[in-house]
């Protein structure tokens, strides 16, 4: 009878659209929404190749001052500084062979003669050109990222010309030492470890939109009350008169609505995961596992809630809604900063939000080695579910009502 | 007896709903508890039916006493809502299957119940069809079949056939008929008089919480003075003639207004001829002409002063 009775309530759930909708479809949403704008906004600019002139053994000077007349008074002191360096064609040769990737230069480079370098710049064809020979002179029309990169470019090439000259007339025989590959190479000083993944708040939403999930199952653990007190509804009374013990009944609605809603959220795990691609780390088996609690905190929560504020069903969802949606704004599901303030200013507060919990436990896996934040945040998950496992069970145990 | 409820007294704070109600209902009794809204009817039923607590009284079901947790009663025990009471989700056949299954353990008498009930209600047609696509009565179909699809001994209906037209009204009296000749014992509240007098074999009549008159339709009737009623359309009829009829034998009542002569008179008075040959003597012109016996809205009017439907 049991299972007859746990097997039509799964039925029965799984037909109710605005449900399936509220707790399948609407995460996803969301999650694809968070994706969509975040992948924009943590997308770097990709490199394009820089369309240049390069012009070739003609007069500086002269050419300076054609220049000159083509572009702004600004712009020809900017060519000036570069001009004043010593410099030769052997820069041509570096543009040449500068490269954004394995696959694609940095510079598209034009010869050309200085007229027709100042017409494609005119005309926008080029974003620079460079007049070469031992001072070479940079020419732009416009202050941009381009202009900019030829610029710096151009400046590094010199300094670094310059400065093995200097060392060549005054010890050349640090040619010997490895001198020239440490001016040439870089080094990095930023180290990312394996384990340590990069600071990313973007994650804290997708967390956030999980946990979410998890403690919409409240509205489920109400629907289960309103669907079986005669003083919630007229089916509630229908059942509340049959031979049928509620507590057994309670325990099978209940069981149905858990095993429907950690699908949705294990759909949704997946979902984030496989289709969004996003990095939830090695231990997934935690994540689900806190998952699993979360579903159920929040199912017992709305139960509790169910039975014990005594208002309309109707009053009794939007209490749901709003401390549904208070808990995931405390954890930071609109803003990260909220919930760094949450636990920095009222730690209280994120320890007794069980949205906060679930997101907390899953950021501790993410950036942490050990798992004690991640346990101590389960077990006081699981506290919370326990004290509302004893809240509906004394609610139920109630026989009988004032008034329905 | 299969029903019987003592000294019930029910209050919502201030509010007497129930005042030492007491009911008797037998078995094979299509019962009837007709009283206006407000009276109590549908607080008795969730009283007798262990929903709601009560301040006082006992209740005594299959000679046993009611309790929310007396499942050996409850099994016996069918009930249809004033509203319907079903799962949007779950169509015709699985809401009556479900709702037998809490009464019935066995698969197979479940599924042998639920089509006897589809066939009860006639909704062969429509048991694939979710309740979102019935019409008004369709629906009450439906809640009817939930509740009596576990073939109950003693069936609560409360207020069944609000909102629902002519048609599906008189399936409903019909079937409530059919399940009391198979021997189902029958509560049946109501505030609409003539559907208590077409089906009721006994009727109580409540008012505040309390039952003012109980018995047959005929004892009820009995019970006041009103015989017979007559009315008569007339286009003028003078001061003098309204005091004359008064002082007829039997007559008690005379009013004239709006072109209708109202004469209510005492039982075993044939009073018709008398009128009518008054009428002649004193060239008195007249149209339509009918008597009527007595109602319960008649006897619920003289009881309390008010008609059932205030």
């Amino acid at each position: 009878m049991s299972l007859g009775l746990y097997f039509m309530r799964v039925k029965c759930l799984l037909r109710n659209m605005e449900g399936i909708f509220w707790c399948y479809i609407f995460p996803i949403i969301l999650s694809t929404c968070l994706y969509l704008g975040v992948s924009k906004l943590g997308a770097v600019e990709e490199f394009e190749t820089i369309k240049i002139a390069y012009v070739v053994g003609e007069a500086q000077t002269e050419l300076s001052k054609e220049a000159g007349t083509a572009v702004s008074q600004e712009q020809a002191e900017l060519s000036h500084e570069v001009g004043t360096a010593v410099g030769h064609n052997e820069l041509l040769s570096v543009m040449k062979a500068a490269k954004l990737s394995e696959d694609k230069y940095m510079f598209d480079i034009t010869l050309c003669s200085s007229k027709e370098a100042v017409d494609l710049l005119e005309k926008g064809d080029i974003e620079a050109y460079i007049i070469g020979g031992d001072r070479p002179e940079l020419f732009i029309k416009e202050n941009g990222l381009n202009e900019t990169i030829v610029k710096s470019f151009v400046d590094s090439y010199m300094q670094k010309q310059i400065t093995i000259k200097n060392i060549l007339v005054s010890n050349p025989e640090a040619l010997n030492n490895g001198l020239i590959d440490d001016l040439i190479g870089q080094t990095d000083f930023v180290d990312i470890s394996d384990k340590h993944k990069k600071p990313d708040n973007i994650i804290i939403y997708f967390y956030a939109i999980l946990a979410y999930t998890c403690i919409f199952a409240s509205n489920w653990g109400l629907e289960e009350v309103i669907n079986i007190e005669a003083d919630q509804s007229m089916r509630g009374a229908r059942i509340s008169a049959s031979p049928v013990s509620k507590m057994r009944l309670f325990a099978c609605n209940m069981l149905a609505s858990y095993t429907c809603h950690i699908i949705s959220v294990i759909l949704l795990f997946l979902y984030m995961k496989f289709v969004l691609n996003v990095k939830f780390g090695d231990e997934l088996a935690y994540l689900i596992a806190i998952c699993l609690a979360g579903s159920l905190t929040g199912l017992l929560m709305g139960a509790s809630i169910g039975f014990w504020i005594k208002k309309k069903p109707a009053i009794k969802e939007a209490i749901i809604i709003a401390f549904s949606l208070g808990c995931s704004f405390l954890s930071g599901m609109m803003a990260v900063e909220i919930k760094y303030y949450v636990t920095e200013k009222f730690p209280l507060l994120a320890y007794i939000n069980p949205v906060n919990l679930i997101t907390d436990a899953m950021y501790s896996l993410y950036y942490f080695d050990g798992h004690n934040r991640y346990f101590i945040n389960l077990m006081l998950l699981m506290l919370m579910a326990a004290v509302f496992t004893v809240a509906s069970y004394f609610g139920i145990r109630r026989r009988n009502h004032d008034s329905i | 007896m299969l029903v019987n409820v003592k000294g019930l007294v029910k209050r919502y704070d201030k509010l007497v709903a129930l005042d030492y109600l007491d009911l008797q209902v037998e078995e094979g009794e299509i019962f009837g508890l007709l009283g206006p809204n407000g009276s109590g009817k549908t607080t008795a039923i969730n009283c007798i039916l262990s929903l709601i607590r009560y301040d006082k009284g006992s209740i005594e079901i299959f000679g046993k006493p009611m309790k929310p947790n007396a499942y050996d009663i409850k099994r016996n025990i069918g009930i249809i809502m004033q509203n319907v009471a079903v799962f949007e989700e779950l169509t015709v056949y699985e809401n009556i299957y479900y709702f037998c299954s809490l009464y019935i353990k066995d698969k197979i008498e479940v599924k042998r119940l639920t089509r006897e009930a589809i066939e009860f209600v006639s909704m062969e047609d429509y048991a694939d069809f979710y309740p979102k696509k019935l019409s008004g009565g369709l629906l009450r179909r439906l809640n009817i079949a939930c509740g009596i699809a576990h073939k109950p001994k003693l069936i609560i209906l409360d207020e069944p056939t609000v909102a629902v037209d002519p048609q599906s009204r008189n399936k409903i009296l019909e079937g409530i008929k059919k399940l009391n000749a198979e021997g189902a014992t029958i509560i049946y509240t109501s505030h609409y008089m003539e559907e208590v007098e077409q089906i009721c074999s006994k009727i109580a009549i409540i008012d505040k919480g309390r039952v003012i008159a109980q018995g047959t339709k005929e004892e009820l009737k009995a019970m006041i003075s009103l015989g017979e009623k007559i009315t008569m359309e007339l286009y003028e009829l003078p001061e003098k003639n309204i005091n004359e009829l008064k002082e007829f034998p039997g007559i008690y009542s005379v009013e004239y207004h709006e072109n209708l002569l109202e004469i209510k008179s005492a039982k075993g008075r044939n009073n018709l001829i008398h009128i009518l040959d008054y009428m002649a003597k004193n060239n008195i012109i007249f149209g339509k002409v009918y008597t009527e016996l007595p109602t319960l809205n008649d006897v619920f009017l003289e009881i309390t002063g008010k008609e059932l439907r205030d």
